[in-house]
């Protein structure tokens, strides 16, 4: 009895399985034929379909906001069904489409479009498992500037990904330990050899870790400029020894005297949180505001970037190569980037305005500088003002090998 | 002295469960909680609110995670009884190399075979369903049910099974009536192990389903790693309350013997 329930059971999760066949040759073209179509038709091929976006799911307030505001509106406007396939790591959504790539799955993909950038898309690109090019073709790509559409870490863009979120490295102290925090390098070492055992950093590889130590890079390169322009072995050599030494430096009055390093950016900040460093760093300029929201913060905590600036960078948009509904990804990827999702996305999530301020008007201007941001989050035009662009990604794996030999092991 | 002890080991076993689980609803509800204070300073619903909110899909999660795990749980069983009764019961040749084979899924990361099996999966559109996340799970679960059902086949004389043949019952009453209720025990306890196993998966969950198919450890591992305290806690108290169901219907089972 029992058994036969569970048969029936079985039967009816496989006859769902089996009824989720969409109506393909509509949504389904190549990048030549995109080209040549009007965006409207796009947008027409697009309504009734159902597009698989395969998301970083780690942050409630986000979750929230694209279960909800964005597939309502997708719906409403497009009559798209947006469907998030969560990730933990983008990385898991790249080495899918690479799995499926060998399989020989070139149609019908898992993935319609994916939150990439750096060195996942590297990879990701280098593999050709993404399809385009197609991001200068978008409507609003207009609101975008070169430095948005040129290179990511890097690896030249030519239209595989398209722009539609903007991120910039920041420190977190609370102004209730450290009224005045450092804002120069040199400050900071000063600072840390003052204060023995309150200052770490993350281990590279993690992400923010890398970041921290890649701004020292260009620091001590003389500037982010020179590290645009592929990769110089030279100038790696001498900005890599003058990063080492600084921090080999500093190493004895870090956190357990630099014997060992938080690993990730949790630990980072339960480190921060339980007061046993007075900083911590994260690649989101409104990270500190949000946890202050959810309690994990004081309410004092306030954060800072280097009087230099900031390394910050874009992160883009990609369609699967094997993506079953391309024309539903191109809409609801132009809808990322537009202005509208841009605003509603700083209201609710306080999430850094991406557009450029150049290319939008005078009025989109002022109501984008008075969007409203959390407590701790700096102003656009603060950040926009120190903004450092990402060197090239062959500089990053460099520096972390560098760093593994002769910061970690020494 | 001896009824000292008693309490004493029940004080302790209770605790030993009871605290982590407290621990668990402090956080979900817990706001403003650092060093050093022993309670949260602030307390709030946030988590809970999120987890019953219609973005969150935390139902949809459950359901299937119960889904994959009650297929995987029948199917399991289905192949396990028969194997486990000739493993008990008959002396063959390679006997010892079936046993050692039937091992090797548990001796090997089992995410090794996942892996292996995933570009089989992808070439016949098995990849990122339903129904290749059962097979999958199929892969540690097989083993544990049959070694299982396989120790209570051999506490279990086949001659009962013959002699209810000879009185003239069936097959079908043979097992009904003489092997089942003599087995059931080793059933309820295999089936209960297979239910956690695959309840808990997350690795091949995620690699065969590709993110397409949500169970709740998937979800559950996002929090954990963008360190989400209060979300993690709650979805690890939601993920908690099936598991003790099971368990408390394989204890039910056991004292009916």
């Amino acid at each position: 009895m029992r058994l036969s329930l569970i048969f029936c059971l079985i039967f009816c999760l496989w006859l769902t399985a089996c009824n989720q066949a969409v109506n393909k040759t509509q949504s389904q073209f190549t990048p030549e034929q995109f080209a040549a179509m009007k965006w409207e038709e796009v947008v027409a091929r697009a309504r009734g379909t159902t597009v698989n976006y395969g998301m970083w799911a780690g942050d409630e307030a986000r979750n929230r906001y694209f279960q909800g505001a964005v597939a309502d509106k997708l719906k409403q406007q497009y009559g798209i069904t947006l469907k998030i396939v969560p990730n933990s790591d983008v990385a898991e959504a790249v080495n899918k489409l690479l799995n499926e790539k060998s399989a020989g799955k070139n149609t019908d993909g898992s993935l319609d479009m994916i939150w990439i950038n750096g060195e996942n898309f590297r990879s990701a690109k280098q593999a050709g498992v993404l399809w385009g090019p197609f991001a200068d073709k978008m409507p609003n790509i207009k609101y975008y500037d070169e430095q948005a559409r040129t290179s990511d870490f890097g690896t030249p863009i030519e239209s595989y990904e398209a722009p539609w979120q903007r991120a910039q490295f920041v420190f977190a102290h609370d102004t209730s330990r450290v009224p005045a925090p450092p804002k120069s390098i040199e400050a900071l070492r000063e600072w840390i050899k003052a204060h023995p055992g309150r200052f770490t950093y993350i281990a590279p590889p993690d992400f923010t870790g890398s970041v921290f130590i890649r701004h020292l890079l260009l620091h001590f390169g003389g500037g982010a400029k020179k590290f645009q322009t592929g990769f110089d072995e030279q100038l790696f050599q001498t900005a890599a020894a003058a990063t080492i030494e600084y921090l080999n430096d500093i190493k004895p009055f870090l956190w357990r005297k630099g014997e060992t390093y938080p690993a990730t950016q949790k630990e980072a900040d339960r480190l921060f949180a339980n007061n046993e460093i007075d900083f911590t760093m994260n690649y989101g300029p409104s990270f500190a505001s949000e946890r202050i929201e959810r309690g994990e913060y004081p309410a004092t905590v306030r954060t800072f970037i280097f009087d230099e600036g900031t390394i910050g960078n874009y992160s883009f948009l990609g369609i699967s190569f094997n993506a079953a509904n391309v024309a539903g990804a191109l809409v609801v990827t132009n809808y990322l980037m537009s202005l509208e999702n841009a605003m509603a996305q700083g209201k609710t999530l306080g999430t850094l305005f991406p557009l450029s301020l150049n290319l939008i008007s005078p009025e989109e201007k002022a109501a984008a500088e008075a969007l409203p941001r959390g407590v701790a989050t700096l102003s656009i035009a603060e950040l926009n003002a120190h903004q450092i662009p990402e060197p090239d990604a062959q500089y990053l794996a460099r520096l972390e090998k560098e760093w593994a030999q002769k910061v970690l092991q020494k | 002295m001896h009824r000292l002890t008693k309490i004493i080991a029940a004080i302790v076993t209770l605790s030993l469960a009871v605290i982590p689980v407290l621990l668990l609803v402090i956080w979900s509800f817990g706001k403003a909680w650092y060093w050093p204070a022993i309670l949260p300073r602030a307390w709030s619903g946030r988590a809970w609110a999120y987890i019953f909110s219609p973005e969150a899909n935390v139902g949809a999660a459950l359901l299937t995670s119960i889904a994959i795990a009650l297929a995987v749980t029948a199917i399991a069983l289905l192949l396990a009884l028969p194997a486990a009764r000739a493993i008990a019961w008959h002396e063959f040749i390679g006997k010892r190399v079936l046993l050692f084979a039937l091992l090797l899924p548990v001796l090997a990361p089992p995410l090794a075979a996942a892996m292996g099996v995933h570009s089989l999966f992808l070439r016949y559109g098995l990849a990122d369903s339903i129904t290749g996340v059962v097979l999958v799970h199929l892969i540690p679960t097989v083993p544990y049910t049959t070694l299982m059902l396989a120790g209570s086949f051999s506490r279990f004389d086949p001659n009962y099974e013959a002699q209810a043949r000879t009185l003239g019952a069936s097959w079908l009453k043979t097992w009904q009536y003489v092997t089942l209720p003599a087995i059931a025990p080793g059933m309820a306890v295999a089936a209960a192990f297979a239910f956690l196993i695959s309840w808990s998966q997350y690795l091949m969950t995620l690699l065969i389903g590709g993110g397409r198919i949500v169970t709740l450890p998937l979800s559950l591992v996002a929090f954990q790693r963008s360190g989400d305290e209060a979300i993690t806690a709650a979805l690890s108290l939601v993920f908690l309350a099936p598991t003790l169901v099971v368990f408390a219907i394989v204890a039910r089972f056991l004292r009916d013997e």
